[in-house]
């Protein structure tokens, strides 16, 4: 732990402790949450209170990042290891692709992916994926281009160096190299880069949640948000507002704040 | 030249890639009419559906093209769209994005400036603090802290607030990386160099500081544009600007299937003519670009 830097340890410890508190209080103690809090109940859900819906948003919200992010940081790591593995035009291909989805912007796209998967769903072709499984899908599909991008680049620059080549001297091949020489060099960053997926996969599910078009129960904290948006702007709702901002505020930075030291991190020889 | 050349092709290709992956994606998914369905759809939705995507035909993808062409509506004629209509949401969205350009290259001055102040002081950990806390910000949350202000006593135009919260993350997001790219700059040999010949600092930054930040600049242009026109959604929802935002929204919760297609290929063309726009800058203003492309 010594070797983590600073402030990649403090961004790790507000993500946990968020998620320790989510897991507490939204879970396995919501009597005592609701009972005791201070900001009154929801306006548009008089039987809840705002403690209760906000953490318990928390706690989704999170659930959904660490999907999304895990999935898409496997997803592009596979791509990537594919792109190196084949090398050329395939390598190429690959990468124009990883390119043409990257452009395009997550909202959208996750917008169009959940309305072809709840249309799926409807009929009964939704191969069992639930609402949280759909989103989590559908933001792993928007989101692994990153991911690929990145994990290419680092392992183009581990391959070119000394270790590496000798192995591949020494008769070595493609997946060895891979399991054995380039993996131990990638783990950091690879922890990196699913920490940065976090904070993007978590805020663009809270926009398309946002919009009505997710239909998570319980709900996460954009949808908690985009739910009762009408009534806040009649009501003054910054009671309401400013909690689940404040809970979405922290998981990001403490998310970015991890992912950023890890990835500045001097990095040690393999 | 010809990498130029090629950049441009890729970045093109993307447009008919998305209006025919769009298409075929959107045809395939099946539109439930039954009344035991969770969802129920309209008659009147599942008829539109048919007769614009013209599914079975041949050159079937081509029909919402070309009913919007003709001036005929896409989608149902309550939540349907024409050709015109589009084409003045679209300038609407652009409207607002270009009004939260200026104030995004307000913001991102703005705190360039406290950002290297701050770094000298006690307050050096509010430059990392600001750029985290206006990321992990989505835009619908400071859209929702001034709407009722703006909607309900209707105190600021509705697309001014909505350029002004647009702007806030891109406005960060420039002021983070061209302030660090300033202070890299300003760090080197050159510098030194020019001001020791006894050149003026205003004009050292002008003529040899400022051509070598442009890159880091347009590399910054692509992702700031998505973020305005994707975060004008969000606002446009807000505050309820019937744009391009609030259209493509309401089409996926309306399942108006044509009008997502055409809308999704819009978009991605406005972002390709962005690009494609950034590239003939940097042609034009990075020399590195020139030659890397003789």
């Amino acid at each position: 732990m010594s070797r983590v830097p600073a402030r990649a340890r403090f961004g790790l410890t507000l993500l946990i402790g968020l998620g320790v508190l989510s897991l507490v209080a939204g879970r396995l103690f919501p009597e005592a949450l609701a009972s005791t809090c201070p900001l009154g109940m929801d306006p548009t859900r008089p039987d809840r209170t705002v403690c209760e819906l906000a953490f318990g948003g928390l706690w989704v919200s999170l659930a959904v990042g660490l999907a999304a992010g895990a999935l898409s940081t496997l997803i592009g790591l596979t791509v990537a290891a594919v792109a190196r593995l084949t090398g050329g035009a395939v390598e190429q291909a690959i990468l124009r692709a990883v390119d043409a989805v990257f452009a395009l912007p997550d909202v959208l796209v996750v917008m169009v992916l959940q309305l072809a998967g709840q249309s799926l769903s409807d009929a009964g072709m939704g191969g069992g994926l639930g609402p949280f499984g759909l989103m989590v899908a559908s933001l792993a599909l928007v989101g692994w281009a990153g991911p690929a991008r990145m994990f290419r680049n680092r392992l183009a620059t581990l391959e070119s160096q000394e270790y590496v080549t000798a192995a591949r001297a020494l008769g070595g091949g493609g997946v060895h190299l891979l399991r054995v020489h380039l993996w131990p060099a990638l783990r950091p960053f690879a922890l990196a880069v699913f920490l940065s997926r976090l904070p993007a996969a978590i805020l663009t599910e809270s926009t398309v949640s946002f919009f009505g078009i997710a239909r998570m129960e319980p709900m996460s904290l954009g949808r908690y948000l985009g739910t009762s948006y009408a009534a806040l702007i009649y009501e003054g709702g910054g009671r309401v507002v400013l909690p689940a901002w404040a809970l979405l505020v922290l998981l990001v930075l403490g998310a970015s704040l991890a992912s950023q030291a890890l990835q500045s991190a001097p990095r040690r020889a393999a | 030249m010809r990498l130029v050349a090629q950049k441009l092709t890729r970045q093109l290709v993307l447009v008919p890639l998305v209006a025919v992956a769009s298409y075929f994606l959107m045809t395939t998914l099946p539109l439930t009419t039954e009344t035991e369905a969770k969802r129920q759809v309209s008659k009147e939705l599942a008829a539109s559906y048919q007769r614009d995507l013209g599914i079975g035909e041949p050159l079937g993808f081509l029909r919402p093209w070309e009913k919007l062409f003709r001036g005929e509506r896409l989608g149902t004629s309550a939540q349907g769209i024409t050709g015109d209509e589009l084409l003045l949401k679209l300038s609407g969205s652009v409207g607002v994005g270009l009004m939260a350009l200026p104030l995004a290259l307000a913001w991102a001055l703005g705190f360039a400036l406290l950002r290297t102040r701050w770094r000298r002081g006690k307050w050096a950990a509010l430059g990392d603090a600001v750029p985290a806390v206006a990321f992990g910000t989505p835009v619908f949350i400071p859209a929702l802290l001034l709407a009722p202000g703006v909607v309900e006593r209707g105190h600021m135009l509705p697309e001014l607030c909505a350029a002004l919260v647009i702007s806030v993350w891109p406005g960060i997001f420039l002021g983070t990386l061209v302030g660090d790219s300033l202070e890299t700059e300003l760090s080197r040999d050159y510098v030194r160099t020019a001001l020791g010949k006894g050149l003026s600092r205003g004009t050292v930054l002008r003529r040899h500081v400022l051509p070598n930040v442009w890159p880091a600049l347009l590399d910054a242009v692509g992702p700031v544009a998505t973020s305005l026109l994707a975060g004008s959604f969000a606002a446009e929802r807000v505050f309820g600007l019937p744009y391009f935002g609030q259209l493509y929204v309401l089409a996926v919760l309306n399942k108006q299937v044509a009008v997502v297609v055409v809308a999704t290929t819009t978009f991605a063309s406005l972002l390709v003519l962005v690009s494609l726009a950034v590239e003939v800058v940097r042609y034009a203003v990075d020399p590195r670009s020139r030659e890397a492309t003789t």
